[in-house]
C-alpha cells in the first residue's frame, strides 16, 4: 500500500496536467472534430514528459534544488526572469480556468449558476493550500482522480469498432471537413498541454515536500512512468468517446456536460455520478497544481523561503502569492469570462516557456557538480535532444497557427 | 568609476602574460559559474535569498578594483535592489545594496551555505514583514499543516 501511495506524486502531477478542464474540453473538441488521427500528438507529448520529468525529478532528488532555482542559475536574472513571467501567466490563466472548471463542474451536479460557485471555489483551494499537508493532498485527489478511469471503461461498453479505432489512430490522416492549419494547432495543443511547465515545477518541488533524496530517484522514475501514461491513456479516452458518440453525428463538442455525455450514454446514472467525481477532484487537483507552482516558481527565482511542510508563518512571500493568485483568478472569472477559453491564450506564453524551461534541466541532468555519477546517459541525450527541437518548433509555430486558425475554430 | 566589478569574461586587445599557477591545487571558483544566482541557505537550511551579485574590494576596504593591479576579494553577498538594476541595467545607490558579509559563509556547492541563522539578516526583511503584517494574522498561519 505504501509503495502504491508513493506514486500519488506522479499521478496528481499527471491528472492535473492532463486532465485539467482545458484538457478535459480539448480532447473532447479533438475526438469530435478529428476522431482519433491526433493520437500521435498525445503519444509524443508523454513520451516528451516522461523524459524531462524524469530529469527533472532526478536532479531534485541527487541535489536538492528544485526546477526554478536551476532555472535561475543557469539562465541567469534576465532570461530566467522571462520565463518566470511566462510561467507565472500560464500558471494564472490555468488556474483561473480551474476555478471556474469547479464551478462547472458544480453547476452540473447541484444546477446552482457557476458564477456563486466560484468564491466557495477559490475558498475551498485556498484551506487546502493552506492547512493541508502536501500528502493529505496528493493522495485525496490522486486517488478520487482515478474515477476517471470510468471514461475508459465506458469506451469499452460502448463497443465501438477497434479495428476502425486504432486504424485511424496508427495510420493519421487530416478529415476532409478540416484543414490542416486547425489540425496542426490542435496536434499543438495537445503536446503543449502534455508538457506544460507547471507539471516540472510541480513535480520537482513536489519532491522536495517529500523530501527524496537520492535513494529515491527509482520512486522518481515510478511516478513518471505510472503516472503520466495514466494521464495520456485518461485523455485519449475521452477522445475515443467523443469520436464515438459525436463525430458520426458531426457535434462539435463546446460544454462541459457535452464532455461527460459519452460516458452517460454508456453507462447511464451511476457512470455518471463517478465522472462528476473524478472532474471534480481533476479539476480540483489541477488548481492545487497550479496555485502550487505559482508559488514555488516566484519563492525560487528570488530564494525566498517555501514550501508545504513549513508553517505558513515560515514561508510568508510563497503564500501571500498563492493568495494574491487565487484573488485575481477568481476575480477575472466574476466578469462572467467563459474559463475554457481562458486556457487557449496560456498557448502564446508557452512559446516561451516551453524552451526555457527545459533546456536548463538538460543542462543540469548533464553537470556532475549537481549529480555526480548520476548524470544522463547518451541515449537519454539523445532523445531529450530530439524533444527539444520538437519543443522549439512547437512553440514557434504556436502562435502563428492560433491567429490563422482563430483558435482553432 | 563602478564599485562593484561585474565578473564578466572580458576579452583584452593583447592577451597578457598568464598567470603563474594556471592550475593551483585548491577549488577554482567561477563567480559566474559557481556563486551568482545559488540559492542561499542559512545554517538550518532554510532559504535565505538567491545570490544576485557580489562586492569585491581590496584588502584596505578600497572598493574601486579597476586598477586590478593588486588581488581582490569577494567581501559581501548582495541582494535586494541589484536584481532590478541586473536585470535592466544600471546600479543601485551603494544605500539601497542588501549585504551579507562574505565571512557569514561557510561552504559553496549547489547551494550556497551560511553559518548563521537567515533569521536575523537584512536580506529577510521583507519576508519577515509578510509574516508579521500578513501571514501570521490570518488564522492557522502560525501552525504546522494538518
Amino acid at each position: 500500500m505504501k509503495r502504491l501511495l508513493g506514486v500519488a506524486l506522479g499521478v496528481l502531477t499527471a491528472i492535473g496536467g492532463f486532465l485539467d478542464i482545458g484538457d478535459l474540453v480539448t480532447n473532447s473538441v479533438v475526438g469530435s472534430r478529428f476522431g482519433m488521427t491526433l493520437t500521435w500528438a498525445v503519444v509524443l507529448g508523454v513520451i516528451g514528459i516522461c523524459l524531462f520529468a524524469q530529469m527533472a525529478g532526478r536532479v531534485t532528488a541527487v541535489s536538492g534544488r528544485a526546477t526554478f532555482e536551476i532555472i535561475r542559475e543557469r539562465l541567469g536574472p534576465r532570461t530566467a526572469g522571462a520565463n518566470l513571467v511566462a510561467s507565472f501567466l500560464i500558471n494564472l490563466l490555468t488556474l483561473t480556468a480551474e476555478i471556474g472548471g469547479l464551478a462547472l463542474a458544480l453547476q452540473l451536479a447541484s444546477s446552482v449558476e457557476p458564477r456563486l460557485w466560484v468564491p466557495v471555489a477559490a475558498f475551498a483551494v485556498w484551506v487546502v493550500v493552506w492547512r493541508a499537508k502536501f500528502s493529505v493532498l496528493e493522495n485525496v485527489t490522486g486517488l478520487l482522480g482515478l474515477t476517471l478511469l470510468v471514461f475508459t471503461f465506458s469506451v469499452v461498453l460502448l463497443d465501438p469498432d477497434w479495428a476502425h479505432l486504432v486504424h485511424t489512430a496508427a495510420a493519421p490522416q487530416i478529415p476532409a471537413s478540416e484543414g490542416a492549419a486547425s489540425y496542426f494547432y490542435y496536434a499543438i495543443a495537445l503536446f503543449g498541454a502534455a508538457m506544460t511547465p507547471y507539471e516540472v515545477f510541480f513535480f520537482s518541488s513536489g519532491a522536495v515536500e517529500e523530501k527524496w533524496g537520492p535513494k529515491d530517484v527509482s520512486q522518481s522514475r515510478l511516478n513518471v512512468l505510472i503516472g503520466f501514461p495514466l494521464g495520456a491513456l485518461l485523455s485519449l479516452s475521452i477522445a475515443a468517446g467523443a469520436t464515438l458518440v459525436f463525430l458520426p453525428q458531426q457535434i462539435e463538442v463546446s460544454t462541459l456536460s457535452q464532455v461527460v455525455a459519452p460516458v452517460a450514454e454508456a453507462g447511464g446514472k451511476v457512470a455518471l455520478a463517478f465522472v462528476l467525481v473524478g472532474i471534480v477532484a481533476a479539476v480540483f487537483g489541477a488548481s492545487l497544481e497550479t496555485t502550487l507552482s505559482s508559488g514555488y516558481t516566484i519563492a525560487q527565482f528570488f530564494g525566498w523561503s517555501w514550501g508545504k511542510f513549513r508553517r505558513p508563518s515560515q514561508a510568508p512571500g510563497f503564500h501571500v502569492v498563492m493568495i494574491l493568485g487565487l484573488l485575481v483568478g477568481a476575480g477575472v472569472l466574476m466578469t462572467d469570462v467563459d474559463p475554457i477559453r481562458v486556457t487557449e491564450f496560456s498557448v502564446v506564453f508557452s512559446a516561451i516557456a516551453l524552451p526555457l524551461t527545459y533546456l536548463p534541466i538538460l543542462l543540469v541532468a548533464n553537470d556532475r557538480e549537481y549529480m555526480g555519477d548520476q548524470v544522463n546517459g547518451r541515449v537519454l541525450n539523445g532523445f531529450a535532444l530530439v524533444f527539444l527541437v520538437l519543443i522549439v518548433v512547437a512553440s514557434v509555430a504556436a502562435i502563428p497557427l492560433m491567429v490563422a486558425t482563430g483558435a482553432g475554430a | 568609476m563602478s564599485p562593484r566589478v561585474r565578473p564578466r569574461p572580458r576579452v583584452p586587445d593583447e592577451l597578457p602574460e598568464l598567470p603563474p599557477h594556471l592550475r593551483p591545487a585548491g577549488r577554482v571558483l567561477d563567480a559566474r559559474l559557481h556563486l551568482l544566482d545559488r540559492q542561499i541557505l542559512d545554517v538550518e537550511d532554510v532559504p535565505v535569498t538567491t545570490l544576485d551579485d557580489l562586492h569585491v574590494s581590496y584588502a584596505d576596504g578600497d572598493d574601486d578594483v579597476t586598477s586590478g593591479d593588486r588581488p581582490a576579494f569577494v567581501d559581501q553577498v548582495l541582494t535586494g535592489p541589484v536584481l532590478v538594476t541586473r536585470v535592466f541595467g544600471g546600479r543601485p545607490p551603494a544605500s539601497r545594496l542588501v549585504r551579507i558579509p562574505w565571512s557569514d559563509v561557510v561552504d559553496v556547492g549547489v547551494a550556497v551555505r551560511l553559518g548563521v541563522r537567515g533569521e536575523g539578516l537584512d536580506a529577510t526583511w521583507v519576508q519577515r514583514w509578510l509574516r508579521d503584517r500578513v501571514i501570521g494574522r490570518i488564522p492557522g498561519g502560525r501552525h504546522d499543516p494538518e
